[in-house]
């Protein structure tokens, strides 16, 4: 790369005469722009008027429906069904305190590896006004608009904890340093002569209190990383221990929202032996890795659930939801295995010859240097395939004794009064899947932007 | 590594071959296992009654997209006509049995439930017919449930029986046993019709937009969906039925002590009604019995008799007042859940009376308990 001389920043630049023209007035302007962009000739002209016809037609049509024709108290009257169907009513705070452990969770995520952007906080804040409304509308939500904004809360809470230990630049800290400093920011309060010192400055004490409890960024990023780990079942545990709710009790969305990244985690690491497996030397696992891949990925998915429904019941028993994890992540294996292969066979030769080179063996060349780039180039296809099985949840309604969202849908529009309401039924869990969907898109993408994907 | 890797996937043949065959192995595997499963499942499952008590839970299998039938109120609980009659057996059943109500909304699989032991009891508007119960391995109790398959049409459309439907386009769900009764009857009316197939919803959608000039399903069915209407006066439905849908409950073949227990449950609360035995007064008839007959449904001696338990040891000789104490007597239960919504069979008293209004021409049928000594 050639060097460049920055351009002085104060100077403003001068065009030729030839090039100069008067800078018109804004209203000239605009009307130049309408002529060139939309009528710039007599197709053109009657493209834009078609268009706009159809555009505000369809505008109209949707505040019509959404504000005026639309009966949405099928929706804000069945609020408990189509959430949480059966779960039991006095054991709602489990409900709340598993979404605000999630909500905070991703708030420390994103604060630890990411940041959030002016769009992310306007789709934060318009989502929320829209489920505050929904149950508003609904009548005596006062307690769970609460708990609702409460978690919103709590996500901003951890985003915000999580920024500031980023910006502490110490890796580690050791316990007699935290020790020593809060000594030094309560030492003199339990002296028996002095007392409290009032010339040191109140923030000095906060910021050596902070200082000392909190861990430093590489701890931090290990604990954020752990809970990750341990979100599923945590949150199993927040939902189901103790005289919680029983795993057949777990329907409408609380169950869409268990069986999906039960399938994408319990997949992903399923998938990572078997791509491995696959490119063995050893002909016995390479076979066995193979066949498990095609047998399963040749089958739909509706079929291996009725696998879970009539036949895994006989070998690993258990409850059917359990059954239903098991092959939702079995199924999501084969899957994200060829996905992992296909990063796999494109990182180049001379990646696993360097580490070789350098004396690594087999399993550390693994999991050091092949796995970490694999895994990175395939984000974008597993997030796709993340996304799908989110929306293949919807299956266990249509086979197996399970009710989730839509299943619940179904249910709310069979109650007498609601039986015309079936269409604000269905868009409601439409927009509900979209809404999670676009998330789990957007922490892909800011996934890729931060490992760097498309600029190596 | 990755070169080698390439070259063995290239254009192996024997690979191919191989997981082809495991692939078809595989295959046969489940297949033998499922086979053998469900041999294993008819011979060794014969005790229902014995196994839920056991177990502590009555699983019951109900519908829950079916308006008046079985559907889920917003707190989430299963309500409706078929969900009482799972209550009453659950109660029969004795103290200490729960009662867990596993969805079997979809058709297609509601059968292998019953036999794969997820349910107990299968309480689905499901219609008794005789191929079912030889070759799907399902027992029908007592029937609870006349109904039969009707029409609607629009009130301005001129039609008043099916003889008036040449011609005309007729909504109906598909692949149904309602699509091939009317294509049946029309064979035999040696009358054209031009059918509108669909899902459930969609057969409504098209029939109230004006696609169709006839709609057929259970008659049932279609008093539900239209009485709820905003439009409701703009539509009849035809008093004509062209097929008899006894709706009752299934179990699993080959276990008569659990059949008759569930069938005699149902008979009792029919029983109930005729004896005018009702949810607020059974614990007071059941204290001084009027009569020989409501002493020995109620399972009580009658001015110092003994007790008959007409054999009903394994849920002994109360089980019928305990249903009549859970969920009240026949006519209650319809009251309760489809109300006015769908005429009624006539019951036996109705049809002994000289009112006649509870017997409407159209009904689907006389609906009476089976003598129970």
């Amino acid at each position: 790369m050639t060097q460049q001389l920055p351009a002085p920043q104060s100077q403003r630049i001068v065009l030729p005469p030839h090039r100069q023209r008067a800078r018109r007035p804004r209203s000239v302007r605009t009307r130049e722009w309408i002529h060139r962009n939309l009528f710039p000739s007599t197709a053109g002209t009657a493209l834009t008027i078609v268009s706009v016809t159809f555009i505000a037609a369809l505008t109209v049509g949707i505040v019509w429906f959404v504000f005026f024709d639309a009966n949405w108290r099928v929706i804000t009257d069945n609020r408990w069904l189509l959430f949480a169907g059966s779960f039991p009513h006095d054991q709602e705070w489990r409900l709340w305190a598993a979404m605000g452990f999630v909500f905070a969770l991703i708030g420390l995520s994103y604060g630890m590896w990411s940041s959030l952007g002016r769009k992310d906080h306007l789709f934060i804040v318009l989502t929320g006004i829209a489920v505050i409304l929904f149950m508003g509308h609904g009548g005596a939500a006062f307690w769970s608009s609460l708990w609702f904004l409460l978690s919103i809360a709590l996500l901003f809470l951890g985003y915000v904890i999580a920024r500031t230990i980023g910006h502490d630049r110490a890796r580690q800290r050791s316990l007699l340093t935290r020790v020593i400093l809060l000594r030094f920011a309560f030492d003199d309060a339990f002296s028996l002569r002095g007392g409290f010192d009032k010339t040191v400055p109140i923030q000095t004490r906060a910021r050596a209190v902070r200082v000392a409890l909190f861990p430093t960024r590489t701890g931090a990023n290990r604990i954020v990383g752990g809970l990750l780990i341990l979100a599923l079942p945590l949150v199993l545990v927040i939902l189901l221990a103790g005289g919680g709710a029983s795993m057949r009790e777990l329907d409408g969305f609380v169950l869409n929202l268990l069986l999906a990244p039960v399938g994408i985690v319990g997949g992903l690491v399923i998938a990572i032996p078997l791509a491995i497996g696959r490119a063995s030397k050893l002909h016995a696992i390479k076979w066995t890795c193979t066949a498990y891949i095609e047998i399963v990925r040749g089958a739909p998915l509706l079929g291996w659930l009725f696998v879970a429904l009539f036949i895994l019941d006989d070998i690993i028993g258990g409850d059917l939801i359990i059954r239903t994890m098991v092959v939702l992540a079995v199924f999501t294996a084969a899957y994200m295995a060829e996905y992992i292969r296909g990063a796999l066979q494109t990182l180049p030769h001379g990646q696993y010859e360097a580490a070789q080179a350098v004396g690594l063996s087999r399993g550390q060349s693994l999991r050091l240097i092949i796995m970490p780039q694999a895994l990175r180039i395939s984000i974008p296809p597993i997030v796709g395939q993340a996304i799908a099985i989110w929306k293949d949840t919807t299956l266990v309604t249509v086979i197996l004794p399970l009710r989730e969202l839509k299943g619940n849908a179904d249910s709310a529009i069979a109650q007498s009064e609601f039986i015309p309401d079936r269409i604000e039924a269905y868009i409601f869990v439409a927009v509900a899947f979209w809404i999670v969907a676009f998330i789990m898109s957007r922490i892909s993408q800011r996934m890729e932007r931060a490992q760097g994907i498309g600029e190596r | 590594m990755h070169r080698s890797l390439l070259r063995k996937y290239g254009s192996s043949w024997r690979t191919g071959a191989i997981v082809t065959l495991v692939a078809i192995l595989g295959a046969l595997a489940l297949v033998a296992c499922t086979s053998s499963d469900e041999q294993d499942s008819a011979a060794g499952r014969g005790n229902t009654v014995q196994a839920v008590k056991d177990s502590g839970v009555l699983k019951c299998g109900v519908k829950q997209t079916q308006p008046l039938f079985g559907f889920r109120e917003p707190d989430g609980t299963v309500s409706g006509f078929d969900v009482e009659f799972c209550k009453a057996i659950q109660a029969a059943l004795g103290d200490g049995v729960g009662l867990e109500l596993v969805d079997a909304s979809d058709a297609s699989t509601r059968f292998e439930l019953l036999n794969d032991g997820e349910i107990d009891v299968l309480i689905r508007t499901t219609t008794i017919t005789a191929s079912r119960d030889r070759e799907l391995g399902v027992d029908f109790a007592q029937t609870t449930f006349y109904t039969g398959q009707g029409f609607a049409v629009h009130a301005d459309s001129g039609i008043n029986a099916t003889s008036d439907m040449g011609g005309r386009t007729i909504c109906v769900q598909s692949g149904t046993t309602t699509e091939q009764n009317l294509a049946d009857h029309f064979t035999d009316l040696g009358l054209d019709f031009t059918p509108l197939g669909g899902g459930d919803q969609e057969t409504q959608d098209a029939f109230v937009a004006g696609r169709c000039d006839v709609w057929t399903a259970d008659q049932s069915n279609l008093a539900s969906r239209i009485g709820v209407l905003d439009n409701a006066s703009d539509f009849v439905i035809l008093g004509e039925l062209i097929s008899k849908e006894p709706l009752a409950p299934g179990v699993r073949d080959y276990d008569s002590e659990w059949k008759d227990v569930v069938n005699w449950v149902v008979h009792g609360l029919i029983a109930a009604e005729e004896l005018g035995i009702t949810r607020a007064n059974v614990a007071s008839m059941a204290a001084n019995p009027p009569n020989t007959t409501v002493a020995r449904l109620l399972g009580v001696s009658f001015e110092g008799g003994e007790v008959s338990t007409l054999g009903f040891d394994s849920v002994n000789a109360q089980f019928i007042q305990r249903a009549i104490a859970a969920v009240g007597n026949y006519g209650e239960i319809y009251a309760n859940t489809v109300g006015d919504a769908v005429p009624r069979a006539c019951s036996l008293n109705a049809l002994a009376s000289e009112d006649k209004s509870n017997c409407p021409p159209g009904t689907g049928g006389i609906q009476y308990a089976l003598p129970y000594r």
